[in-house]
Formats: structure tokens, sequence, C-alpha cells
């Protein structure tokens, strides 16, 4: 019965003649381990093929769209970060699976006469498996993938006479978009597949064409099935083994901080098997880049078109040779400029620092799209951060307020990391041992922070994944600084904090920190470093309140005089039967009263609406205003924000001041993918703080 | 039973092949059934999922004549979280003063297969535009195309002194006999 169903079949498709030419192929020499690179590198093709188009059932091609849908895809599909890991990690398999069947190829001399074209053919899927990694990186509109994008079209936009346009046609125009996006995505998912499948299909009945070329003793003979196909088989199977293994040890592939083409300070690194293209542009300054840029691969990929050519213009064993020598010169030379490429950012503290920036970055933004009051604004996920206090309203803080203000002791902080060379050395006349520290590590702190004391003995810590010696102290300036020295007194990271001239911000409106002003007003959180107010000094001096009265008063204040209107008076509150039953009145009326006259100011600020979002707003827009410090001469007062911050740097900051941290959601990503990848890459888990702020522990790992 | 090496090969290949595309096949169906496979709240999200959401005040009912409401709400679709805006539309009907429901609300999607139902051109009639389905005032059919009454949506009063009409907004089957709440 059966046989009668094949036969009918096979009268009608002709299939086993098809079978029989496919799997029947003779392999002079037999079947061999060698010979399944090639048949790996279409498995692993068909997987990502597979995975490819899974990925596009989900994903979402545009600037506003692209980063949600892989979040979407990596952190709350199905088993989404293993489909996405998959096809992550088998796009660099495809790498490595090529450059072992091109050492293959090339040792068995298979590049040679007949087989030149197949070379070129061959030479072709190379490049349009790295035209798949240039595209695909970019797609999911993250840091990593902008910026090494930027950086790869402006590559080829350095090129001669063409090399402009070719750029604005790729990135579709001048900026970095949408437009951007499409194309790069029309390109990895129709053209670059078309193409793909085309070469292949020549590379493979060119192959079938000449045959293997078996070593020159080899003897018997093999069909191609079953001995050959099975290798094969194994060989792929441990390819996707290894991409299951890759995918659930490191959770996926990551996702960075969605595209932010504001930042300055990212570090940008291609995929590692870029990485020597990456480190052989640093040899190259000026003008000269181009040779790294253009120069340099061109001859690289001229001389590989070349090699079949070789046997015509030099015997053939030396043909053979020197194809040999320089293909293996040119893998150890890329093995070599990318081990120090690797070298150098792990011995870079800037580097690490960025890092540990960008994934701060990241790891808010992937907390806020997964969580369910947040999730990802219509507008796209740049507003994710954007519009985030505990980022944005953050940074505005830092920026802009620390340099008089504190925050939480903390004053705005001055980083210095830096590489201590010999000459910086040269300038510390009389090294100074400090306790705890030997000789070396302290003349290379001097050297970096200009006239620095130590307060204290250096301790000995981890940090930047190595033994380091922790310093506290003060510079010439008077400033607080703290300072980590690498053990060989090479590395140096220096945080100088500016000093405090205005009142601590954390609390600011709340009871406790009210209630600690009228107790101090003298203290450094509040008016300790600001003498020109002398007001509340002034008062408490003279203050007959008790403890007790004091604290209602902070409790009237927050509670009553905090809801009122700018122009709200103290009859309004004494109209209100809450209010005027409250024991605060009483002592507010007693000795508050005759400077903050509410609802007016004059000598004092007006407390109506003190530490609401409309009086902390005013406050920073115009402080110099009538109600609140007009009183103060003009260069007495805080500098007035009006027009110097955005309307969202502006809320974002006063939320921010409100107590909109973030502090409280510790629990960073919930999910597990991310988790992993947070941890998996370094294995570090111990220190790597920075010295003003001790970063989370899932903070810690430094992503390379 | 023993297995020559050209067998062994032959088997280890079919083996070996199929496993492969198991392991694949398996986080590829999970990842396409992934609709299915998790509930997700999809529409409207927040309060308005599960409660009643105020669409209209009594007084701008007029008895009889149906009125159409858009139904506002938060709404969060895959990965982004849409503000409020309109998810829906509803048919309010003031009842005559004395009967037991002060007001109906019939969701304005056809449970015939999903069109938006509009008053018909007498307007005390609805007519789909799409397939001619049409219906009665008080919701039933009055041709054979719809497979069920207009779909009643639960109403609520307030107790203002002019009430509001809170409506919870839902979706149903399409074709079903019955009046199916999608899940």
């Amino acid at each position: 019965m059966r046989n009668r169903l094949l036969d009918w079949l096979d009268a009608r498709t002709g299939y086993k003649a098809l079978l029989h030419e496919a799997l029947d192929e003779p392999i002079p020499g037999g079947a061999r381990w060698r010979y399944v690179f090639g048949s790996a590198l279409t498995a692993t093709f068909m997987i990502q093929l597979a995975t490819g188009v899974l990925l596009m059932f989900s994903y979402s091609p545009s600037a506003t769209t692209a980063w949600g849908s892989v979040f979407y895809i990596n952190h709350e599909m199905t088993l989404g970060w293993v489909v996405r890991g998959i096809h992550h990690f088998g796009s660099q398999a495809m790498i490595v699976l090529l450059a072992f069947h091109l050492i293959q190829v090339l040792l068995a001399g298979a590049y040679r006469a007949p087989r030149e074209i197949n070379w070129w053919f061959g030479m072709a899927l190379m490049f349009i498996t790295l035209g798949f990694s240039l595209t695909g990186y970019l797609l999911p509109w993250d840091q990593k993938g902008y910026w090494a994008t930027k950086v790869a079209t402006n590559i080829a936009g350095g090129a001669p006479v063409l090399g402009p346009y070719l750029q604005k046609v790729v990135v579709g125009g001048l900026d970095y978009g949408n437009q951007t996006l499409t194309r790069f995505y029309g390109l990895h998912v129709g053209v670059l597949p078309g193409l793909l499948v085309l070469c292949l299909v020549a590379h493979v009945a060119l192959f079938r064409k000449h045959g293997v070329t078996a070593p020159p003793k080899a003897e018997g003979m093999d069909r191609f099935w079953p001995k050959q196909v099975f290798m094969d088989t194994v060989a792929s199977a441990v390819v996707l083994s290894v991409l299951l293994g890759l995918v659930f040890m490191e959770g996926g592939a990551n996702l960075d901080a969605p595209a932010d083409p504001g930042s300055s300070n990212y570090p940008a690194r291609p995929e590692w098997y870029f990485l020597s293209l990456f480190q052989m542009l640093k040899l190259f300054e000026g003008d000269l880049v181009i040779i790294g840029t253009f120069v340099i691969p061109t001859a690289i990929v001229v001389m590989l078109m070349l090699f079949p050519l070789l046997d015509k213009v030099l015997p053939g064993r030396v043909a053979h040779f020197s194809a040999c020598t320089l293909v293996f010169a040119l893998v150890g030379g890329a093995t070599y400029l990318t081990y120090t490429a690797l070298h150098e950012d792990a011995n870079n503290w800037e580097f690490q620092a960025q890092r540990l920036e960008a994934d701060r970055a990241r790891q808010r933004a992937l907390t806020l799209a997964a969580d369910p009051e947040h999730r990802i604004p219509p507008e796209g996920p740049s507003y994710l951060l954007s519009r985030d206090p505990a980022f944005h309203g953050r940074m505005v803080m830092e920026t802009k307020c620390l340099s008089c203000h504190y925050y939480g002791g903390k004053g705005y902080i001055t980083r210095v990391i830096s590489q201590v060379k010999p000459a910086d050395l040269e300038k510390v006349k009389s090294p100074v041992v400090i306790e705890g520290s030997p000789r070396h590590v302290a003349t290379s702190l001097m050297a970096i922070a200009d006239g620095f004391t130590s307060t204290g003995p250096a301790t000995r810590d981890k940090a930047y994944g190595e033994h380091v010696y922790r310093f506290q102290g003060r510079d010439a300036k008077e400033q607080q600084v703290e300072a980590i020295v690498s053990t060989d007194g090479r590395r140096v990271d220096v945080s100088t904090h500016s000093k405090q001239t205005a009142s601590d911000l954390k609390g600011f409106g709340t009871k406790p920190w009210l209630r600690g002003l009228l107790e101090n007003p003298a203290s450094p959180t509040y008016f300790g470093h600001v003498p020109q107010a002398k007001g509340m000094k002034g008062w408490k001096k003279k203050s007959k309140l008790e403890a007790k009265e004091l604290d209602a008063v902070a409790e009237f204040i927050t509670e009553y005089v905090s809801k009122l209107g700018p122009e709200g008076a103290i009859e309004d509150l004494e109209a209100d039967e809450q209010a005027n039953a409250h024991p605060g009145l009483a002592a507010f009326k007693k000795e508050c009263k005759k400077c903050h006259e509410l609802g007016l100011g004059g000598e004092a600020p007006n407390l109506s609406g003190w530490g609401s979002t409309r009086w902390l707003t005013h406050m920073i827009q115009e402080p110099g205003a009538e109600d609140l410090y007009g009183f103060l001469a003009e260069d007495k007062q805080m500098p007035a924000f009006a027009d110097r911050l955005s309307e969202n740097d502006m809320s974002t900051l006063v939320r921010y001041l409100e107590g909109e941290t973030g502090e409280t959601d510790k629990t960073g990503e919930t999910d597990k993918t991310s988790e992993t990848s947070e941890t998996g890459e370094t294995g570090e888990t111990d220190a790597f703080p920075a010295p003003a702020e001790v970063p989370k522990s899932d903070d810690l790992a430094v992503a390379r | 039973m023993s297995l020559n090496r050209r067998e062994f090969a032959g088997i280890g290949t079919f083996v070996l092949g199929g496993l492969m595309s198991l392991v694949l096949a398996v986080p590829g169906v999970a990842y396409l059934l992934d609709p299915v496979l998790k509930s997700r709240k999809g529409g409207p999200s927040g309060d308005e999922a599960i409660g009643f959401t105020s669409l209209a005040r009594l007084a701008d009912l007029v008895e009889g004549l149906p009125q159409a409401f858009p139904v506002l709400a938060e709404r969060q679709d895959a990965w982004v979280k849409y503000p409020k805006e309109a998810i829906g539309s509803v048919w309010l009907i003031r009842q005559p003063e004395g009967s037991t429901e002060r007001v109906v609300a019939f969701s304005a999607e056809c449970p015939h297969l999903g069109c938006g139902v509009n008053l018909a051109p007498d307007k005390h009639s609805f007519a789909c535009p799409c397939h001619s389905s049409s219906f009665a005032i008080d919701g039933k059919p009055t041709n054979v195309i719809p497979p069920r009454p207009m779909d009643r949506l639960d109403v609520k009063l307030s107790d203002d002194a002019d009430p509001e009409v809170l409506v919870r907004f839902q979706r149903f089957r399409s074709q079903a006999k019955e009046q199916i709440p999608l899940a």
C-alpha cells in the first residue's frame, strides 16, 4: 500500500530522482567531520529564518514603536525571550561558523581552479551575513544599536566620492529616525534574505558540480546519505545546543535603554566580532583614519577575492602557502585587536562608569515599561525616561540645583576618572604617605586631586572588579573629596562635592524637614551655609516656643498652611473649623506671623501653600518675587530659573523634590531574563560603587 | 537488534533532526500562541476594566430617543498605554417615567459581525450599515440577519439629584445566539 502510494507520488512529482540527486552525491575520500561547516551554516541560517519570521509577527519598525515591541517580545510574550535570544546568538554563530568554513575551504585549497567562482559566491555570502549583523543591530532602536549604527554609517559616509550619498540613502536622510529603521528593516527582512538565498543556491549548485575537495591521499568513497548527512546533523545539533545554552545562561538577548540622540556619554561598542575593526580605528589619527575605515578593509577584501588567481602568478604550493599565511595573519591580527579592545575597556574606569550610568538608564526604562502604572506612552519610549521624575528630575536637580544646594548630604559631584601618566607623577614634589595605603598609591592620588589632604586612613576595598584603595579628604578649595585608586596606582577616580551654600533639599516640604528647621535653623541642612538668611536664626535665639509647640507649628504648616492658595490668609485658616482648633495656630500667631504674613510676604517668604507644587514652582521660577525672597538684595537671592528650565524639566524636578525619587521600587526588573544577563556578564556581585553613591546591587555588573 | 553504521547514521539523522525541530517548535509555537496562553487585560485598563463608567447625566437624555455616547477609558495596547480616549460607543435610551429601568443601554457593536450600529432614519429603530441588520428600539432584531438582539449593558444611576448614568462597558462574542462576554 505504502509503496503504491509513493509510486503514485513519484509518477506525478519525480521526487525519487530528486532525492537521489540530493542524497546520493558521491563524496570521494569518504564523509568527514571537516565538511560539516557549510551545512551547519545553512542550518543556522534556517534557524535565523524561522526565528526571524517569528519576531516579525510582533516587531514594529518605527522610532516610536520598535523599542516597545522588542520590550514586549522580550519581557511579556510567552518564551519571547527564547525566540529573540536564539536569533541574537544565532547571528553570532553565523559569524563564527563562517570563519571556520572559510578556513576549512582555504586549507583544503577548495578556492582554487575550477572552484574560483564558488569562492567568490562564498565571499558574497560573507558580506551578506555581515550586512545582516549591521542592519539587525539597529532594529531594537536602543542606545546600543542607535550609536553603533551611527558610527557604522558615518564610516560608510567617509568613503571616497560616493560615501556621503550612500550614507544618505541608507539612513534615509541626514537624521537617524523612522526612515532609518524602515530602511534597515527592509534590508534585513527583504533584500538580504533574498540575496542570501540566491547566492546560497548558486553556492550549493556549484559545490555539487565540482564536488568536495578531498585530501590528496584520501581513499574510498561515501555517498552523501547517510553518513555525511548524519555528521552534518550532529554539527547542527551542537550549534543549536550551544545557542540554547547561551540563551539560558545569559537570559536571552539584552535590551538597552531606548535610543536617546541627546545622550552625550553613551559608551558605544560594536558587537564583539567588529571589535577588531573598532580597535583598528584607534590606531589612525586625523586624516589617516580613512586607512582604518576604508583602505585596510578594502585591501583585505580584494586580497581574499584574488586568492584563486594567485595560482596564475605563483607556483601552486607557494600560492596556497601564501594564501593560508595571509589568512592566519589576518585572524591573528583580528584576535589581537579584539583582545586589546576588551582589555582596554576592562582597565578603563571611565568606560565602566559610563557603562554603569547607561545600565542605570536601561534598568529604569525597563522598570517603567513593565510597571502597569506607566507602561510606554503612545509618543514612544524616549518619553519613558525624559518624563520620569526619578530619572530626569534627578538629573535636572543635580545639574541645576546641587551647585549650591545639597540633597541628602551630597552636593554636585564632579568626577574625574584618570589614567595616571608619568608626567602627572612628576608634579607631586613631596609625596605624602596616607595611612593605610602604599606610597605609590598615595602619590598617584596627589597627582590627580589637587591639594588633597586626607581626613582619615585609606581603606582597602573592591571596585571596578579589582582591589582598590578608598580615600576621604578635602582638596585645596576645602571641597569634600572621595577617591578610589587602583593598587598599582595607575587608575584614579576622584569625586569632588561642590561646596554647600544653600539648604539640603531632601525632604523639603515635609513635616520632619520643617521640624528640623524649627529646631536648628543654623544647621548645615537649613541655613547654616546661608549667611544672608538671618531671619530664622535670629528668631531661634529669642524663641520661647517649646518642643511641643514646635511640633504643632510644623504640623500646622504642612497640614493647613501648605494647602492655601497664594493669597490665602490667616483668616481663611481661622474660618476653617479644624485648622482653627489646631494647637499650631496659636503658636504660629505668637511667633511666626510677625515675619511670615500669610498671603503677602515682605520681610520673610509667604508661606501660603508652602511646599506645594505651586509654591515650589514659583520659588524655582522667581525666588526674588516680592512674596518670596524679594526682601534680599538681588545678589543674595537664589538665581531665577524661569527661563532656564523647560516645562518638562520643571515639572519633573518639582515632582522629584516632592519625593517621587523612585527609591521605593528597588525591584528593578521582575523578569528573570534580565536578571541573569545582568549578573551573568561579569559574575561580579561585589563592589563596583561610584565613590559617592553606592549603587543598588542590581546595578553592579559591568556590561562590556 | 543491532544496527550497522549505515542504519545508525540514517536513524540518528532522523532522531536528531526531529529533536532539533521539536526544540525550535516549542518556543515558536508557544510564542505564536501567546495571545491564547496569556490572558492579558486588553482594552480598558484600570478601574474602567471592571467597573461602571459615567456616560451622561440623566437630564441630558430625551425620553424615547436613542442617543450615542462614547466610552472613554485608558487602554493598554500590547506595550503602549493610551490615556483616556474613546474605546467604544453606547446607545442610551431614557425610558418613560415609572418604568422599572429608567435608562436602557445597548452596545453599539452589532452582534452580527461587530460593525457599529447606527440609528435608522426614523430615529426610533437601529440599522447596521454593514450587512443591514436591523433592530427595534427595544433591541429586538427586526430582520433575520442578526443572530440575537442588541447587547444590553448593565446600567446604574448615581444618587445625585441630577443622576449620572453609569454603564458597565463590555464586549460580546459576535455571531453567537447568546450574549457571551469576551474574556
